[in-house]
């Protein structure tokens, strides 16, 4: 195909050198021109003895030294006065993004397909987990092991352990979708096939999900799971269908849900003037520092929003310090960095060499996509505050090793994937 | 895969991702450009106002100076406000414990007081003691440092306001409150001038209210008040101050008293001195004895009323807000009214016959000299005080004449001196002004004016008849050094002619060397001077059971010649009981104002001019003969027409002089003696106590005197019928034989009319 050679110097192909056992695939193309011998040969350095896709291995690293970098800018005044430690935030994120980018090089290595064996166990791994936030959060109570984090129950404590199931539930409905979608390829048109399973496995973990209060995460579940499913085949009808429902139950909600639900619509549309019982601070707050960065921003540090104004700099609002301290310029910046990374990683998705690769790939693209744009969304409220953290940005252990894990899982596709696949 | 369906998916996937990207990412854009352009000025402006606070900085209070420019009266300085910030230690129990037990003695507050306010856990600021200094924060800082409290308490800068000379001006002064606005004085009435412009500190702060550590303070300076320069001297003030104490003393005064400096020709007060005064560095303590004694006597559940009463009373001004019955001081306006219309001259006759009668009285208003003064001419009736010679002017004049000079020498306006709190006068109105008032007004009785309005008519009649605007400050000065404001003489109106002025400065510089006015009397100095012995009708008529209250005043001015300053001394209700004097003007008022003028006039560079008859009573400075042969002294002494006697031995003419009294450089009477002590006198024999020569005339005095062992140096005029009022050194001292006493002799007659209206 006339567009795969036109990109095909980010694309590798295995290399002819000590090849892994694992990892031994089919050669790509048979042409041996000298310049790309001279890239190959610059490639190793970074690929691990494999050919992983060097533009979006690139694009995740500067997201995450930038998002490292703003973390810290936007967390050490809130971590000084809250933690007592200006380093509490950065310390325990860049353990984890070392952590996650060993990860992520390990991962990458791991052949993806060994996943197909590996649905049932992860998903059942993760049920329980979800379940046992449901059940000892909400049920029994016990906050030692399901911390609480106001009336959410997301946390689950294993020993020092604390990490949040439905990060992981998110990766999970990835996997059993993609997994599904590939042994089903022929069969998703219909409506037994492409609709009845996927609706069920999106119910239980919607379900679980939202048994721990957690609404941001079901939200995210559900439409990664859609996007997945419209792009796995599912009739565009029951989509229609289903987004109508929706449309339906959520006019319902708001015209019979009370006067308060109306007023959250109010305190969204024009967050300075909101009805009193609909506290608005934190979107204020987020707004103020927003404008306060005007075109070029503060510069780098300079924000005074993070000074025990903005609520929670660190996490959903870190956007906001973003856009106060470099400006309508850095967030346009951080926006194409991420489009361009979203992009890469569809693109290198949709080269893999199956159909589950593809949409094991595309699962992940959405899940990062869908995050940073409602993240940034709400930060800028543009939609009503839902709790969405930044992906590379906002602080939080197991989101970022997920995510990192998560982009293992992407480089592992496309060092496999193959300009010449159709 | 099937190749269409592959294709599909890849469509569909691409699409999905675009319009994630491009719609999501560009309804964020679309938002960010909304809010940080569109709406980034108020967002801006928002967020600076929820993280900016704004500290007020204290302005400098502007200093007092005296008319040297070089006494400074009142000046601010540096102190300390300790602010704890409880939010910072309320967590930590030790914490307040340590803070609690250490700054409690320090600051001297109460431990557990303490205690409990570093436990308000939601305070970010208690002002736990204000205006500390230096000593006290060096101390407070160390605490902090040995104790390593970094945040928690905080010191902030303020002044406070210090008065080095203590109660010598207090009554001009006023004092200032607990924020340092004025409250008394001139720090009230020049409060504006002073108080100069406090400054703002902008500061940012984070949502927790704590200073953002990078942001800088935006300040707006303090604009420091001005300074004032007074027309009072502090050495004048001091004199003033002192003779008045001794007056008040000497005289068992009830209800105080009021000396005042005026330069006659430009307004300018030069000293006042009031008492009860106090101390304007602790204004909130009574320090009159006598006030004190008096709360004291009251049961003690009014003793509280009454303390604050007696605060009210110290702070006021009792020249500029008390008013008081001038009595026959009156009379040289009255005189001045009755030249100046040209009926009467100063030999015109008029015959006092010891009272007159008005229709409708039972008793005649009488003169002060019951049997009469006979035929006097004007000048005479003067230097009398005669009444029934001022009631006679008064009738000449008429209601209406009367009362437009009372106007002109402005007994019915305020001064507009630079004080606060200026009494109005209380007088008769034309229409009220029926004989019996326009004869009792006419020799200064029955109407009240304050002191300041008396002196100022007093030094319209010195100047040649303008009546000046009384001021207190000559000049107010920026911190730079440029005057911003100058009192400029304000000549309010010629009141009288220059001729008319002359011939009363005339009759009165007579008045005060030998007529009812003696006891002003200055030697060398050709004082001009008028008694007022005022009788408090009102008061003795309320309760006629209690003996009737005086006021004793005497106003006058010098040099006659060329009148420079006019003094006005009165003591309110002194007790002629207890000090063994009758209440007068001339012999309680008059010898004060005599020792002020003595000592305040070659101050002000006036020059002694001594007649023949006052240099014989010169004393002489009494020479040194210590160390000297008996034989080298007797002829010192004797060549400057001294006495001597010697105590001891004097076996031999080689003896050496050991001591002498007086000792050198002191005064001695001329034709007095010398004391000489030499080896070998005994120490015991040579004391000898002083008697009380009050109210003894001249001869019994010196006699007194010189059989104790003592010498007498005369001062005031020593005229017949004049007696003494002061003595230099108190009744019972032991001094050492031939000491030199200073007497103060004046007339001690009551010289104003006693009147008893048929109301």
């Amino acid at each position: 195909m006339a567009a795969d050679s036109r990109t095909a110097r980010g694309l590798r192909r295995v290399p002819q050198t000590t090849p892994p056992e694992r990892e031994r695939q089919r050669e790509g193309g048979s042409e041996k021109k000298p310049r790309r011998r001279r890239t190959r040969l610059k490639y190793q350095l970074f690929s691990l003895g494999q050919g992983l896709d060097m533009p979006l291995f690139v694009f995740i690293m500067v997201l995450l030294a930038v998002g490292l970098v703003m973390l810290f800018s936007a967390s050490y005044a809130d971590s000084y006065f809250r933690q007592n430690d200006s380093y509490y935030y950065i310390k325990r994120q860049a353990f984890f993004a070392v952590a996650g980018v060993v990860a992520m090089l390990l991962i990458s290595t791991f052949d993806y397909h060994q996943f197909h064996k590996l649905v049932l166990p992860i998903a059942g791994i993760t049920i329980a987990m979800l379940l046992a936030v449901v059940l000892f959060g909400r049920i029994l109570k016990i906050d030692e092991i399901a911390p609480p984090e106001g009336v959410a129950r997301r946390w689950l404590a294993i020993g020092p352990i604390q990490f949040q199931p439905s990060e992981i539930a998110k990766f999970t409905i990835i996997l059993i979708f993609a997994h599904m979608i590939s042994i089903n390829a022929g069969k998703m048109q219909t409506f037994r096939h492409g609709v009845v399973p996927f609706l069920g496995v999106l119910a239980l973990f919607g379900v679980l999900i939202f048994l721990e209060h957690h609404m941001s995460g079901t939200l995210i579940v559900l439409l990664i799971g859609g996007a997945m499913m419209f792009v796995g085949g599912t009739q565009p009808r029951w989509f229609v269908l289903g987004i109508s429902v929706l449309a339906v139950g959520l006019v319902c909600y708001l015209l019979f849900g009370g006067s308060y639900q109306i007023d959250r619509v109010v305190g969204w549309l024009d967050p300075f003037n909101a009805p009193a019982d609909v506290d608005t601070y934190q979107t204020r707050q987020s707004l103020y520092a927003i404008g306060s960065g005007g075109f070029l921003g503060l510069g780098l540090g300079q924000s005074r929003q993070k000074y025990l104004y903005l609520p929670a700099p660190q996490n959903d609002f870190i956007f906001a310090i973003i856009c106060e301290e470099l400006g309508m310029v850095g967030a346009m910046a951080i926006m194409v960095l991420f489009g361009v990374l979203i992009w890469r990683s569809m693109y290198v998705s949709l080269k893999a060499k199956d159909r589950f690769g593809m949409m094991l790939g595309l699962g992940i693209t959405f899940q990062v996509g869908i995050q940073a744009v409602l993240n940034i969304c709400v930060v800028t409220n543009t939609i009503p505050n839902t709790g969405i953290s930044l992906p590379f940005f906002s602080a939080g252990g197991t989101a970022l090793m997920m995510l990192l894990g998560e982009m293992g899982i992407l480089l592992n596709i496309s060092r496999s994937a193959n300009v010449e696949k159709t | 895969m099937p190749k269409g369906f592959a294709e599909r998916m890849r469509s569909k996937a691409i699409g999905l991702t675009a319009a994630l990207i491009i719609g999501g990412f560009g309804a964020a854009t679309a938002s960010l450009f909304h809010w940080q352009i569109v709406r980034g000025e108020e967002m801006r402006t928002a967020a600076m106002d929820q993280s900016l606070r704004s500290t007020t900085l204290p302005a400098m209070r502007g200093s007092i100076y005296d008319a040297t420019g070089t006494k400074v009266l009142a000046q601010s300085a540096d102190v300390w406000t300790v602010v704890l910030e409880p939010f910072f230690v309320a967590g930590d129990e030790n914490l307040r414990r340590t803070i609690a037990s250490g700054l409690a003695p320090i600051l001297d507050l109460d431990e557990e007081e303490l205690y409990e306010k570093t436990g308000k856990k939601d305070s970010y600021y208690e002002v736990i003691k204000r205006k500390i200094e230096t000593d006290t924060r060096d101390a407070v800082n160390q605490f902090l440092v040995d104790n390593e409290i970094d945040s928690g308490i905080r010191l902030i800068d303020d002044y406070k306001r210090y008065y080095p000379y203590g109660r010598v001006a207090s009554n001009i002064l006023g004092f200032t409150g607990m924020d340092g606005n004025g409250l008394e004085g001139l720090e009230l009435y020049y409060d504006d001038e002073l108080s100069g412009t406090p400054g703002r500190m902008v500061s940012a702060r984070n949502g927790w209210n704590l200073d953002m550590p990078f942001e800088k303070e935006q300040m707006i300076p303090a604009e420091d008040g001005n300074d004032l320069v007074l027309t009072i001297d502090e050495t004048v003030q001091s004199i003033l101050k002192k003779y008045l104490a001794e007056g008040i003393e000497k005289y068992q005064v009830k209800n105080g008293g009021v000396a005042i400096m005026m330069d006659v020709n430009t307004g300018g007060i030069l000293g006042l001195s009031t008492s009860p005064d106090y101390d304007p560095n602790d204004p909130f303590t009574v320090l009159d004895e006598r006030l004190l004694a008096e709360i004291e006597e009251l049961p003690e559940d009014e003793q509280d009323e009454a303390y604050s009463a007696a605060l009210n009373r110290q702070w006021r001004n009792k020249a500029v807000a008390d008013t008081y019955i001038p009595g026959s001081v009156f009379k040289m306006c009255v005189g001045s009214m009755g030249l100046e219309e040209g009926l009467i001259e100063e030999t015109s006759m008029w015959t006092c016959t010891g009272g007159v009668h008005f229709d409708g009285m039972k008793d005649d208003i009488s003169c002060w000299k019951h049997e009469g003064h006979g035929a006097t001419t004007f000048r005479e009736g003067l230097c009398n005080s005669c009444n029934p010679w001022f009631m006679h002017i008064g009738d000449l004049l008429g209601a209406e004449t009367f009362a437009k000079y009372r106007e002109a020498f402005g007994f019915t306006e305020k001064t507009s001196i630079d004080l606060p709190g200026e009494s109005n006068s209380i007088y008769h109105s034309v229409d009220g002004l029926g004989p019996v008032e326009l004869a009792c007004e006419a020799f200064g009785q029955n109407f009240t004016i304050t002191p300041v309005q008396m002196i100022t008519a007093s030094c319209a009649i010195a100047n040649g008849g303008n009546l000046v605007r009384p001021h207190v400050v000559d000049r107010v000065v920026d911190q730079e050094g440029n005057i911003v404001k100058t009192a400029d003489t304000t000549y309010r109106r010629q009141v009288i002619s220059a001729e008319t002025a002359a011939t009363i400065t005339d009759i009165l510089k007579q008045n005060a060397e030998s007529g009812s006015g003696s006891g002003g009397y200055v030697m060398g100095y050709r004082v001009c001077g008028k008694t007022g012995t005022s009788e408090k009708v009102d008061k003795h008529n309320e309760d006629p059971t209690q003996p009737m209250e005086y006021i004793v005043s005497y106003c006058g001015f010098a040099p006659a010649e060329d009148p420079q300053y006019a003094l006005l001394v009165f003591f309110d209700e002194p007790d002629g009981d207890a000090c063994g004097i009758n209440p007068g003007g001339n012999a309680m008022a008059g010898p004060i104002f005599s020792k002020i003028m003595e000592e305040v006039l070659p101050y002000l560079g006036v020059d002694a001019q001594y007649t023949q008859e006052e240099y014989d009573q010169l004393d002489l400075v009494s020479p040194s003969v210590v160390g000297k042969t008996l034989e080298e002294a007797y002829s010192q002494l004797e060549s400057m027409g001294l006495t001597y006697s010697v105590i001891g031995d004097e076996s031999d003419l080689d003896i050496v002089v050991t001591q002498q009294i007086p000792e050198s450089g002191a005064s001695v009477p001329k034709g007095g003696k010398v004391v000489l002590y030499t080896e070998g006198y005994d120490e015991n024999g040579i004391y000898v106590q002083v008697p009380d020569l009050t109210g003894f005339d001249l001869a019994n005095a010196s006699y007194v005197a010189t059989i104790n062992g003592l010498q007498v140096s005369v001062k005031g005029a020593s005229v017949d019928g004049s007696m003494v009022t002061l003595q230099s050194i108190a009744p019972g001292e032991e001094v050492k034989l031939g000491t030199v006493i200073t007497l103060t002799f004046a007339e001690n007659i009551n010289t104003d009319g006693h009147v008893e209206l048929d109301e």
